[in-house]
């Protein structure tokens, strides 16, 4: 494959794929979704100005619900873990305008049911047995459950990349508290898997697309040497063949600044967020758009 | 570790006792009183003719008539680890495909990884596509299919589900026989937490386990009934499953429309007291759990008994 095809094949898929609404399905041909129209329309972030991406953006800001969250698609209308994908996709158009103030002012309020102060009450009296510090507060899947390290790290970059147009002591508190909670849940071997470090005193590997998307959550972590978590990511990204997984490690390692080759794999037959992903990790590919400095 | 936290593991984390306690299932209706067929067949090795050995047991089991039908097959992926036996071997599911395929039904297999987000990754790294090239055809990520909600389940005023599965006529579970470090057992009845979309629920489906393991395989199974089961316990686990144990050679697969009499007969077989198992005793109107209820077909299963190594906490459900 040619230097810049890998990215541009992926791209003509993404708008050939695109659904009459505006938005993208996980797979061709299905209903559109906030996650991968999220990434469709950062992986085409270069076609901003085009009517397409209009339309896919069209789409994304019409499904925020009065509570400031974001719907995951037009039949669930309940607040979704992919608002903060949703928040990340203003930053990368610079539209911070109300509806990027209450989807930051939505994640601000949202935590994992751990660490709520009933929760942490109750944790003065029960043991807590898988070793989760109650205090360091992350992001749920959905509201009203525990805090995981994929909704956790997607928070940290939607609220890092918001920072500069938020004048608030709690977002930087609760993004020191994100850091703290991913941190304490690494695995012994060097990455994360999706929150918890061990079962019943037996130690648990780490994944791919978890490693990646908590060192995602983990730039600019003044406290954090990730010098070894690094070399687990890129131990993973080689052993890896998986699209998603493989993907998210090439996206997080080069915000890192780590030189990887450029794969030359076709496309997924029709997955549409692999190649959406896949797309912007790719060197000059967008993944700077998930960096708390990043510009346009 | 005391029961509360063993049930409301993940939910524990978040809210200690209160989740341990809200996971008590509450007294269920009477208990089934009919009758249910099971049949055991033997199967040395994953090498062998499966598709043929399917296609026995299907017929002893009382299939239905499946021409034309929607069929999903709904496997047990959860990790990839060549050095153990997570998963439903990938020649049970495409023989199990193959046979189904042979009876004139339209097949899909579908699956929804707990912890996993990459199913095709998950897929491959299991050897499905090895087995089966054309896979891409055939195979549903139910994490990621498209949705449709079902009004009022655990708790919630709508769940959604899978299209694909709200579609199936039936729902055949292919589940690896295995200890499960939560619920003692999982077999084809906890099989069904992966018909929970994670695109909604999220990895891992942890909505499940705030309202209790047991509840949740309960309301999985109480909502959807057409269903059968074909168990893969040519190698099981033993141990600290589902994912942690060791393999466990049983050589035999299990089939039957009844998943509770299904899932009761491999206790048995793994030397466990199915009066013991929870989420079997809360659904026991459902199906039948009594061995005087399982017309078994087959292999006497006493004969094949071979008792699991169980994790010290679990060592009281073992069968006298």
């Amino acid at each position: 494959m040619m230097p810049g095809t890998y990215r541009a094949v992926r791209l003509d898929a993404l708008t050939a794929t695109q659904n009459a609404d505006g938005g993208w399905g996980y797979f061709a041909g299905k209903r559109s979704w906030l996650e991968p129209t999220v990434y469709g329309l950062l992986a085409l972030h270069g076609q901003m100005n085009q009517n397409h991406w209009k339309r896919g953006w069209d789409l994304v800001r019409s499904w925020q619900l009065p509570d400031g969250s974001w719907r995951p698609n037009e039949q669930v209308a309940e607040p979704h873990w992919s608002t903060a994908l949703a928040v990340t996709l203003h930053c990368a158009r610079q539209q911070y305008d109300a509806q990027f103030q209450r989807g930051v002012e939505w994640l601000l309020d949202a935590r994992g049911e751990e660490s709520t102060n009933l929760s942490r009450f109750l944790g003065i009296f029960v043991t807590n047995n898988i070793g989760h510090d109650r205090k360091f507060a992350g992001w749920p899947w959905l509201p009203g459950t525990t805090s995981w390290i994929e909704p956790t790290s997607h928070a940290l970059v939607a609220l890092k990349r918001a920072a500069p147009q938020i004048s608030s002591s709690e977002l930087r508190r609760r993004v020191t508290l994100a850091e703290g909670m991913i941190l304490r849940r690494r695995c012994v071997d060097g990455g994360w898997n999706y929150g918890s470090r061990a079962a019943l005193g037996v130690d648990l590997p780490s994944y791919p697309e978890t490693t990646a998307l908590a060192l995602l959550g983990l730039q600019s972590c003044g406290e954090a040497d990730l010098s070894q978590d690094l070399v687990r990511a890129q131990q993973l990204w080689m052993q890896c063949n998986a699209r998603l997984g493989r993907a998210w490690l090439a996206i997080s390692l080069r915000n890192f600044g780590v030189v990887l080759p450029e794969d030359d794999r076709e496309p997924a037959k029709n997955d549409i967020l692999a190649t959406a992903l896949e797309a912007l990790s790719s060197p000059n590919g967008g993944h700077a758009l998930l960096r708390p400095e990043a510009r346009v | 570790m005391s029961g509360i936290s063993r049930r409301g593991f993940h939910a524990a984390a978040a809210t200690g006792l209160l989740t341990g306690c809200s996971s008590k299932p509450p007294a269920g209706p009477a208990p089934y009183t009919g009758r249910a067929a099971v049949s055991v067949l033997k199967a040395a090795a994953y090498s062998e003719d499966l598709t043929r050995l399917i296609l026995t047991g299907l017929k002893q089991a009382g299939l239905p008539d499946v021409e034309g039908k929607r069929v999903l097959l709904k496997p047990n992926l959860v990790e990839f680890d060549n050095a153990s036996a997570i998963n439903t071997h990938p020649r049970v599911v495409i023989s199990a495909f193959e046979a189904f395929r042979s009876l004139g039904a339209l097949v899909t297999i579908g699956e929804g990884p707990g912890h996993r987000r990459d199913t095709f990754g998950l897929t491959e790294e299991a050897g499905y596509w090895q087995q089966l090239r054309t896979l891409d055809d055939h195979f549903v990520d139910l994490n990621r299919d498209d949705v449709k909600s079902i009004g009022p389940f655990l708790g919630r005023p709508n769940f959604f589900f899978p299209e694909t599965l709200l579609a199936a006529d039936l729902i055949v579970s292919l589940p690896k026989m295995k200890t499960h470090h939560w619920a003692g057992a999982t077999l084809s009845m906890k099989n069904f937490f992966g018909l929970v979309p994670g695109s909604v629920y999220g990895w891992p489906k942890n909505l499940l386990h705030y309202h209790g393991i047991a509840n949740s395989i309960v309301a999985l199974n109480r909502r959807f009934r057409n269903t059968f089961a074909i168990v893969d316990a040519i190698t099981g686990m033993e141990g600290n499953g589902p994912i942690q144990g060791q393999a466990k050679a049983m050589g035999a697969l299990i089939f039957g429309r009844d998943l509770l009499a299904v899932d009761a007969t491999c206790c048995r077989m793994m030397g466990l007291d199915p009066a013991k198992i929870e989420y079997l005793q809360s659904a026991a109107d459902l199906g039948a759990t009594a061995a005087g209820q399982i017309d078994q077909r087959g292999e006497n299963p006493s004969a094949l008994r071979t008792d699991f190594k169980l994790i010290q906490e679990f060592q009281y459900l073992r069968l006298s």
